[in-house]
């Protein structure tokens, strides 16, 4: 509370040495290079696909491990070109609190549903049957794995990974195409209106990413200490919960550095709380959180949620105001 | 002291002897608000005319809106969203009189209504599993026991309002599925579908819907005039900057969105925390705190008319003379067409809703 009052006595100061990061080094060192990764990765995992459709095979799963990373590593950046056509969510239907992705997918399989035979009409299906947590269940659920004929599932599988590359692909070439100048040029009708609303924007991913990770990817195994829930966990099947909060952290650290890069006293807080939550996390040592159901254990993923929400109080609170965002206890609030 | 006062009252209500506690004993507020104190704990808070706090009353957490009984001095706190209880305070005596608390599988979004009569209160509620709104029917001469569960007529209600000299309630589904495994984590984004959904004895009598186009437009705050026409505030959920944010509906007639100076909408960071009617339904009124900024709007031409700053504005709610605006600052700022004339300053964070009586 007595941080609310002070942050909110912040905003009516005047600003001192407007904190003035750079948009084109975080365009050029953080976006580009992600979304880049996510595309080539994603044409990778389309092509081993066509190769070997096999759910156990280990090149297969390699090439989407590969891009799952990359799609991870550029999650939080949800503007612009990951917005049109809802392409963000086509990637990534999770969480998926009513079971709809293996619903849909075993509605297609049971159906032999011709529309899994081209990538192109494949964009039409359900939003839950498309993207990385879909093809998770296809290469890796006990059950989805085995459904259906081998040649339909092979079928489902190049589709599916087809269109991850492809929506992957329109993501880059928006942001190569266009949409990095849109950032670059701010003006008083432009998308923007100036340099500090483009770096709103980037608080705003920062933010958002720091709350899905705790949220969704820590508190949705942790459920309750009555009821905890490790079968919620992020993509748990393929092994990747506890890698997914590392490499979230990662790459939101990254972006955190860049936008605190003219407040030393703020980025080297920041620094110190993202090191604290990615040490905590490896004293985990557990990859998909099982260990929440065991009092010991779990307290340790309380404490790695608890210092990743550390870190968006600093942000909402110290470097929020240093880019014009007021940290107010109703802004704030959201509802 | 509090209970030997309850006591005394009871006594004399027993004896039929005295009038029914009304308002006037809980110090004339003319507003209800939860706050944060400086310390960190919550309260329910009355303010009369003169922008004085009447009275305080314990929360047991951070509130989020309230609703006040029709007649009785008895007020309904809700805690923020995704709470599972609320509180109903006694607000001459100060004490709990009864604790609302959701069924399994529900909980609340923060906002309640009465029937005219003050029998019934209605909240909304999201039904988690199956991804639905309802709304909640408690008895308030049984101590509030729950009796009833309706469909809100779509998902994620937030505000719900009562049309004036009517029993037909109007709900804002804002459409966004939520569900409380993934904290505050929205779930269905590209197929979200806010409507305003009108409700008469549990009966769906009419759906209003904004053209597909907005669909990404959360509706979320209410406010009603004296002819039953309703003002609804938006929070955009879409990419880039809000098409518009604030839009009136009236029975059987299309919705109007109001058009919005671009600079003045962007102004607004694409969130309306709180809409109300003002100046005898002449003007609609809406804040947002996220850019510290009061709107006031023509409630007939629906143009832009003034547009004033205050940090962190939220509440906002209408006397016979003007509006008051509360702030997370602890600013209460007190308009009359469009200017600031009496204002003061609580060392609490007001919350999200002012609630006027």
């Amino acid at each position: 509370m007595k941080r609310y009052l002070f942050a909110a006595a912040l905003i009516c100061a005047p600003v001192a040495a407007a904190a003035d990061p750079s948009v084109s080094d975080i365009i050029d060192g953080h976006i580009l290079p992600r979304f880049d990764a996510l595309a080539s990765t994603s044409q990778d995992l389309a092509q081993t696909a066509q190769q070997d459709c096999d759910p156990t095979s280990t090149d297969l799963r390699a090439a989407y491990g590969a891009a799952f990373d990359a799609w991870i590593s550029a999650s939080h950046l949800r503007f612009g070109p990951t917005e049109v056509d809802d392409r963000a969510f086509a990637l990534a239907f999770w969480p998926d609190s009513r079971g709809a992705t293996p619903r849909s997918l075993a509605t297609l399989i049971a159906d032999q549903d011709p529309i899994a035979a081209n990538v192109e009409t494949y964009s039409d299906v359900s939003i839950a049957a498309r993207g990385f947590y879909a093809l998770e269940f296809l290469l890796y659920d006990a059950t989805l794995m085995q459904e259906g004929t081998s040649d339909y599932h092979c079928t489902l599988v190049r589709t599916v990974a087809g269109d991850i590359a492809a929506t992957a692909t329109a993501i880059y070439d928006d942001w190569t195409g266009g949409h990095a100048d849109v950032l670059l040029s701010p003006g008083p009708t432009a998308t923007y209106r100036s340099e500090e609303e483009v770096l709103q924007e980037m608080l705003r991913a920062l933010t958002a990413g720091l709350q899905f990770t705790s949220d969704s990817r820590l508190g949705r195994p942790l459920g309750t200490f009555d009821r905890p829930r490790p079968k919620r966990a992020e993509a748990w099947r393929s092994g990747r919960s506890a890698s997914d909060v590392k490499l979230s952290l990662e790459s939101l650290q990254d972006l955190a550095s860049r936008l605190a890069v003219t407040d030393p006293q703020v980025a080297e807080q920041l620094t110190r709380e993202f090191n604290d939550a990615l040490d905590k996390l490896e004293a985990v040592n557990d990859p998909v959180f099982a260990s929440v159901a065991k009092p010991q254990s779990r307290l340790k993923i309380e404490v790695v949620q608890q210092a990743v929400d550390t870190i968006r109080t600093t942000v909402q609170t110290e470097l929020g105001p240093t880019l014009g965002v007021a940290a107010g206890f109703n802004s704030l609030d959201g509802d | 002291m509090q209970a030997g006062r309850r006591q005394f009252i009871a006594g004399l209500l027993a004896t039929g002897l005295v009038p029914k506690p009304s308002w006037a004993d809980a110090g004339s507020p003319s507003f209800l608000s939860a706050a944060a104190l400086v310390d960190g704990t919550y309260v329910l808070c009355g303010i009369d005319a003169a922008l004085k706090v009447t009275f305080q009353l314990s929360l047991p957490a951070r509130g989020h809106a309230a609703a006040a009984h029709p007649s009785r001095p008895e007020a309904v706190a809700f805690a923020r969203r995704p709470g599972t209880y609320a509180v109903v305070i006694d607000c001459v005596t100060g004490s709990q009189t009864a604790l609302l608390q959701v069924p399994g599988g529900r909980h609340f979004y923060g906002h309640g209504a009465f029937s005219s009569d003050g029998h019934l209160l209605f909240t909304t509620e999201n039904d988690f599993e199956a991804g639905r709104g309802r709304i909640g029917v408690w008895d308030t001469r049984a101590g509030y026991r729950r009796i009833d569960e309706w469909d809100s007529g779509g998902v994620g209600p937030h505000d719900i309002k009562r049309l004036p000299n009517t029993e037909t309630l109007v709900v804002a589904n804002g459409g966004i599925d939520t569900h409380p495994d993934s904290g505050r984590t929205t779930l269905n984004i590209p197929t979200m579908r806010p409507n305003l959904t009108y409700i008469e004895a549990g009966a769906i009598v009419e759906v209003a819907e904004p053209t597909p186009p907005m669909h990404k437009n959360s509706i979320r705050h209410l406010a009603v005039n004296a002819e039953g026409q309703v003002a609804f505030g938006m929070q955009w959920q879409g990419d880039g900057a809000a098409p518009m944010l604030v839009g009136t509906h009236v029975r059987g007639q299309e919705m109007v969105l109001l058009d919005t100076p671009l600079d003045h909408l962007r102004d607004m960071r694409g969130y309306v925390g709180s809409i109300c009617y003002a100046d005898h339904d002449d003007t609609i009124a809406v804040t947002s705190p996220r850019g510290g900024i009061i709107q006031f709007y023509d409630a007939r031409s629906g143009q832009l008319k003034k547009s004033r700053p205050l940090p962190d504005v939220c509440g906002a709610a209408a006397s016979a003379d003007g509006i008051l605006l509360t702030s997370g600052t602890g600013a209460l700022s007190f308009m009359t067409g469009g200017q600031q004339t009496v204002s003061r300053t609580e060392s609490a964070s007001w919350d999200n809703h002012l609630i006027p009586l």
